[in-house]
């Protein structure tokens, strides 16, 4: 298995924790941590990580957001994301997917099995 | 009375000269000239009552006056064949005979047929022997002192009025007018005779219009007693109508005063589709009086609103459907409202004349129900994210690499482990059944395959069902159906699940689906599992309803699968139904296009 670099954007800390151990553990990916909106953009350019982990649900800036605002940095626009919602709809996976983001995982998810996840969604 | 038939006897005098001849001629002419003013006098003053008595009493007063007879009567026949005399002129020193009664052998029946036919009897002697008459008769007239009589029939139909001559019999003899001389004698001239026809003719019209008159009495008074009658029947038709519009106008009230109260639109729609009643929550409501409305049209009452969402529901209400349809309509004070609305024809015969509306304000219930609804969404998204946390976290300890634990610890891990996959599933559940049942999804049908449908869901439980030792025998056949094949395939998934987790190891658990009907298709997963209580074929799909509870929980159910697997194939259309003979089964059927 490649080694990785996944930065994760995510206001909980636990989910931080599990997602770090987790790939760590599994697959031995680094797992870069920013608990906001802003602070995930900022981290995305100046460490391009091979891929980024973005929680929908945020204070002040929201996933969504967070998404366009990395789409229109040409810095982070070639980053791949995949969203973590704890919404399961069908319809609004749906809803994410057309917004362009590579993929879209489910709340709750297994933190051993992310990385196969990743790399099944994202094909590599 | 009786006697034989006697030409009347007239004076004769000598032949006349010429000059004599006109002498006589002049007067002849003088005489009938008299008579006929005499007859004119008489019958005038007969005329001049229409009281048969008063007449009957002026004619024998004026016979006896005009003729000098001693005594006039009028002999009544009465039906029995006696008779009486009823009126009389008589003269003082003679016996009156009024009111006398007669038997039926002083004037028998066939006397009384020779006077019917019009006889007059004028006997100027009655012991004359030519005048005929028997001694017996002669001695009963004598005992009267009648030396001379003169009998006239009176015989209403001979004069009869038209009206008349129907109500009466022909020949009917009614009476006789009678004329005696008693002290002497008497030879009865043409003139006397005359008179005595001529008013016993008077009598017999008296009679016939006396009669017409009692007849026309008799029919006013029918007509009256008639009119009286419908008098009355209308009086209490009036009576009965008035009493019904006053038990109308106070039902008319009551109504009004009922559906005033009630916090409901209610109203009376026509054909033309104008208001013909609307009660006061219109005014509460829209600032519309009921009287401002009364005559518009739907249209006018609501503007776009109707062509936006009205005009389809009041078609078919008018084509005879009842329908329900929910709406938001704004009311006076800005806010907007919420309000379920029906339509209830109204039919008379096969015409339908219009309809009911019944709208009621449903914004409450519609709050809470969002309330719930975010409520168990809300719950269900913040429950996901500390599962996660917790789920991942426990996952991570299991794997031993961040150190071992005790066997005891060990058990509780797993402990922890198993009841979060399960508090995940129960949160999945809920969440999927909230958002079924409120409508949020719906069902994006579209044109799929039964075998990819069948291949998809026996992959994703492929790894379950090794796990459990159980075959999963699946037969994909094509069949095309329209469905939402997300949410099919969840509903295969939780049946598969469900056998697989009531199978015995080395079991086998089949999938197969088959063509029902033109349009129907039928899946079918069958385990040989326990099987199913016949009282429980049903109940299986509510919510939290497990054949075997404590079992269920052990084997990882949340008690909704089935309940979701129910709404998802009835947002469908379809049905789903369990089965348990000797296996267990759960079927369900789909629509699939023509």
């Amino acid at each position: 298995m490649m080694h990785r670099r996944v930065l994760i954007i995510d206001d909980e800390e636990s989910i931080q924790l599990v997602v770090q151990f987790g790939l760590k553990l599994s697959a031995g990916w680094d797992v870069l941590v920013a608990s906001s909106g802003l602070e995930g953009i900022r981290q995305a350019a100046s460490e391009q990580p091979d891929m980024i982990l973005l929680d929908v649900m945020m204070p002040e800036m929201d996933g969504l957001t967070t998404f366009r605002e990395l789409q229109n940095n040409g810095e982070t626009r070639s980053i791949p994301v995949i969203l973590l919602t704890a919404k399961a709809q069908a319809s609004e996976k749906r809803l994410f997917n057309d917004t362009g983001v590579q993929g879209v995982i489910t709340k709750p998810f297994n933190s051993l099995e992310l990385a196969e996840q990743i790399i099944k969604v994202l094909d590599w | 009375m009786a006697g034989s038939k006697a030409r009347p006897s007239s004076k004769k005098s000598a032949p006349p000269s010429h000059a004599g001849q006109a002498d006589s001629i002049a007067a002849e002419l003088r005489l009938q000239h008299q008579r006929a003013e005499l007859f004119a006098e008489v019958t005038l003053k007969i005329r001049q009552s229409l009281q048969l008595k008063e007449i009957l009493s002026t004619t024998v007063s004026e016979v006896q006056r005009i003729l000098r007879a001693d005594r006039v009567l009028i002999y009544q026949i009465l039906p029995d064949g006696t008779g009486k005399a009823i009126s009389e002129a008589v003269l003082p020193d003679f016996r009156s005979i009024l009111g006398c009664e007669f038997p039926e052998e002083v004037f028998p029946t066939d006397y009384q047929a020779l006077y019917a036919e019009g006889r007059v009897q004028a006997i100027a002697d009655v012991r004359d022997p030519q005048a005929g008459l028997a001694d017996c008769l002669v001695e009963f007239v004598e005992q009267f002192e009648i030396k001379a009589k003169l009998i006239v029939p009176i015989l209403p139909h001979l004069n009869k009025a038209p009206a008349a001559a129907e109500t009466l019999p022909a020949n009917q003899l009614w009476g006789l007018l009678i004329a005696h001389h008693c002290q002497n004698p008497h030879p009865w001239s043409e003139f006397e005779l005359a008179l005595m026809q001529q008013l016993a003719d008077q009598i017999s019209i008296a009679i016939a219009q006396g009669e017409l008159l009692e007849g026309l009495e008799e029919i006013v008074a029918r007509r009256t007693a008639q009119l009286r009658q419908v008098n009355q029947d209308l009086q209490q038709e009036m009576n009965d109508r008035q009493q019904a519009e006053d038990a109308l106008r106070r039902s008319e009230e009551q109504l009004r005063l009922i559906t005033n109260a009630l916090p409901v639109l209610i109203a009376y729609v026509d054909k033309k589709q104008r208001y013909q009643f609307n009660n006061q929550a219109y005014f509460n409501w829209l600032g519309k009086t009921p009287a401002s409305i009364q005559g518009q049209t739907l249209k006018q009452v609501w503007g776009e609103l109707y062509d936006q969402r009205m005009v389809i529901w009041v078609q078919r209400a008018l084509s005879g459907e009842t329908v329900t349809y929910e709406n938001e309509i704004r009311w006076t004070d800005g806010s907007r409202r919420s309000v379920d609305v029906t339509y209830i024809p109204h039919r008379e015969g096969s015409r339908i004349k219009g309809f009911f509306a019944l709208t009621s304000d449903i914004s409450d219930r519609k709050a809470i129900e969002r309330m719930k609804d975010e409520f168990i969404s809300v719950v269900s998204h913040e429950l996901r994210t500390p599962l996660t946390s917790i789920h991942s976290a426990l996952k991570i300890l299991a794997t031993g690499r961040l150190g071992n634990l005790s066997p005891d610890g060990q058990q509780m891990l797993e402990i922890a482990d198993e009841n979060t996959d399960r508090l995940v599933r129960l949160v999945n559940n809920v969440l999927d059944l909230q958002r079924i049942e409120s409508g949020a999804v719906t069902m994006d049908r579209q044109l799929c395959n039964a075998a990819e449908l069948m291949v998809t869901a026996t992959e994703s439980m492929q790894a379950m069902a090794q796990q459990h030792d159980i075959t999963l025998s699946t037969e994909p056949v094509s069949i095309p159906l329209w469905a939402d094949a997300d949410y099919v395939v969840q509903t295969l998934t939780n049946l598969l699940s469900n056998a697989i987790k009531f199978s015995q190891p080395h079991s086998t658990v089949w999938l197969t689906a088959q063509q029902r009907q033109v349009e129907e298709i039928q899946f079918q997963i069958r385990d040989q599992g326990p099987g199913i209580p016949e009282a429980q074929l049903e109940t299986i799909f509510e919510r939290f309803h497990q054949v075997d509870s404590s079992d269920a929980r052990k084997r990882g159910g949340t008690g909704l699968g089935l309940t979701i697997c129910r709404k998802i194939i009835e947002q469908h259309g379809g049905r789903i139904w369990a089965e348990s003979e000797l296996a267990r089964a759960v079927d369900f059927s789909l629509r699939c296009p023509p």
